[in-house]
């Protein structure tokens, strides 16, 4: 039985060939591939028991004919032979995937591309929603992997399997639970749930990908934005497309799916799935897919909502705007609705282009709910100049200052700002080095302890005034009130045995510099420290 | 930083080149935790080593200790900065610099 897919045939192979029916099924195929021109022809040895020399050999006519031959879920003898005979070296061979049914299984969460089930207590398996998604399946096992070693929380798929006529990947995740599922049963875990999703939005936000190795997810938003403009008066879609074109670029991640259903709480881990849409760019564009799942998608119909999270919208309404206050840190409304202004026109720009390629307007909800974003967007372009925002309160754009995690892992950025602002400032190597031993000790001291157990952010300003030239590194950060010059200097005069290993950083940071000074203001510990050449 | 080691029947001598900071500092730990067994003589070479924080003193003293138990350990060829360090720490007194 043959089946068309695009450019490949398909072949069920199915029981045993061997010489007494190998030509007959030779010419069955050659009949059924003539004058179909180029297309690979694929062997699906699902139902195939036994094959002997005779029907390799029609393997291999059809691979010299059609340059190539792919061979799908052959069980294990089947594969041992083509493994034997040097054909999976030749020719693309697919192992046969194990069954899994998802039959009465609990919806763990869901993405653009499938669903996840929970087959059992420990294991969840993702079914795709296109057939032919074992790219797809490799594609996102490569972000997934990328994302866990960046540090991003997330579940890497173990195994492949065959769920109904779809693809699964399966994942070992103990316990899950989506977060729509907690909100739907448990809507007074709302504040838990809304510090998890900030603090993993946190993370994703300041981790830094390698250079290459994820699209930038504001290139395909100006793609979608190309269209929008073409259904907004002139004016305002050539507005639209410049203030997304002028949205700074960053090289940290961007999950692009982020919402409800793509975060799970697994024992007492909290997780991201569907790492499929890894990216790197402005959190705005973050945003903008966390706005349109809770509120963009169902604007107009808020059941929309409903049906997918299994949640009232009045549940997503509250989630999305504690989300945004605990995010940007700050409970003044206006700032909020600046920011949510922003998010929105960049939310209907995606939307209305979504609509498109969805055919939505062909049913009456769907026409009127992207009439909606359109009437949206048309009072919103006029209002605003810029798309961008600050993304930490304590963020600025000064040439001066640095901030970022305090973590072990980021001396050597702080020590390359720190040295390139010296250098450019005319201070020679050796003060350089000697202010570097200071900036050292007092970061690593703020990153073991500032925040522990927990993490934070941390500011570093390098100034330079004077003649002679006096250099002020300052170290902000919000931890623990601590003041490290309390603490009582090492007896420098003891012998080795009698010494304590550690203890010398500060000391150190003392003896190097001209002075230190710390101080506690506004919930900030503020260390100064000063050096003249 | 980059670790050379060269070993002869019970000495050592270990040459450094680049940081010994925070970030460096664990893997010249872990290559003496691998390397000082049966050593009777560590010399340490400084020459190409610009730089050292207190994360690469402390394993200096935990190395110096462990020598004392087992023999000895010379510092040799260390540049201007890091024996101002050694100095202010009070290192040049419990190391032996040549």
């Amino acid at each position: 039985m043959a089946e068309n897919n695009k450019n490949t045939v398909v072949y069920r192979l199915c029981g045993r060939i061997d010489s007494g029916n190998a030509p007959q099924i030779e010419e069955e195929i050659l009949a059924s591939l003539a004058g179909k021109g180029d297309v690979l022809p694929v062997l699906d040895a699902e139902a195939l028991e036994y094959i002997s020399s005779a029907g390799l050999r029609i393997i291999l006519r059809l691979k010299k004919n059609y340059g190539d031959v792919k061979i799908t879920n052959a069980n294990s003898d089947i594969y041992e032979i083509l493994e034997m005979t040097g054909f999976s070296e030749i020719m693309q061979v697919e192992k046969a995937y194990r069954r899994v049914s998802v039959e009465g299984c609990e919806v763990v969460g869901e993405g653009a591309n499938g669903k996840v089930y929970r087959v059992d207590r420990d294991n969840v398996v993702k079914v795709y929603k296109n057939a032919d998604a074992l790219e797809d399946i490799k594609h996102e096992r490569e972000m997934a992997k990328l994302a866990l070693i960046l540090g991003i929380p997330t579940a890497i798929s173990y195994d492949v399997v065959r769920v109904g006529e779809s693809y699964g990947s399966m994942f070992e995740l103990l316990d899950a639970r989506s977060f729509s599922g907690i909100l739907a049963k448990e809507p007074d875990r709302i504040d838990e749930c809304v510090r998890e999703y900030v603090k993993i939005l946190k993370k994703l936000h300041s981790t830094h990908a390698p250079e290459g190795r994820l699209p930038r997810i504001k290139d395909r938003i100006l793609g979608a934005a190309a269209y929008t403009k073409e259904v907004l008066p002139a004016d305002l879609g050539d507005k639209l497309v410049q203030m997304i074109e002028a949205i700074p670029e960053r090289d940290t991640l961007i999950h692009g799916d982020c919402h409800t259903k793509n975060i799970v709480m697994a024992g007492d881990e909290v997780m991201l799935i569907d790492m499929d849409t890894l990216s790197v760019g402005h959190p705005v564009f973050e945003f903008m897919r966390m706005y349109n799942s809770y509120i963009g998608y169902s604007e107009y119909d808020s059941k929309v909502l409903e049906d997918f999270q299994g949640y009232p919208a009045e549940t997503a309404r509250v989630f999305w705007k504690k989300t945004l206050c605990a995010y940007f840190g700050t409970d003044d409304e206006d700032v909020i609705n600046s920011i949510e202004e922003k998010i929105r026109c960049v939310s209907y720009a995606y939307l209305i282009d979504w609509s498109r390629r969805h055919k939505a307007a062909e049913t009456e909800r769907g026409r009127l709910t992207c009439e909606l974003w359109k009437k949206r967007i048309t009072e919103l372009i006029p209002k605003l100049d810029s798309l961008d925002f600050k993304t930490d309160p304590a963020e600025h754009e000064d040439p001066n200052e640095l901030t970022l995690e305090a973590e072990k892992e980021n001396l050597n950025r702080v020590l390359e700002f720190v040295d390139g602002r010296l250098e450019s400032l005319g201070f020679p190597p050796k003060a350089q080095m000697q202010i570097d031993l200071a900036v050292e000790e007092i970061f690593i001291n703020i990153a073991s302890y500032a925040y522990a157990p927990n993490k934070g952010r941390a500011t570093v300003r390098v100034e330079a005034a004077g003649d002679p030239l006096t250099a002020t590194v300052t170290f902000i950060d919000r931890g623990i009130p601590y003041d490290p010059l309390k603490k009582a200097d090492p007896d420098v005069t003891l012998s080795a045995d009698e010494r304590e290993i550690g203890g010398l950083g500060i000391f150190i940071a003392k003896k190097v510099m001209d002075s230190i000074a710390y101080e506690y203001k506004n919930g900030q510990n503020i260390l100064r420290i000063k050096k003249t050449i | 930083m980059t670790i050379n080691k060269q070993k002869n029947e019970n000495g050592l001598l270990i040459s450094l080149e680049g940081r010994l900071d925070t970030t460096t500092s664990p893997a010249f730990e872990q290559e003496l935790k691998e390397s000082l067994e049966g050593v009777e003589l560590l010399t340490l070479d400084f020459e190409k080593l610009d730089y050292i924080s207190s994360a690469g003193l402390r394993v200096l003293l935990s190395a110096q200790k462990t020598m004392n138990k087992q023999g000895e350990m010379k510092i040799k060829n260390v540049n201007e900065t890091i024996l101002e360090i050694f100095e202010v720490t009070g290192f040049n007194d419990i190391l032996t610099i040549e």
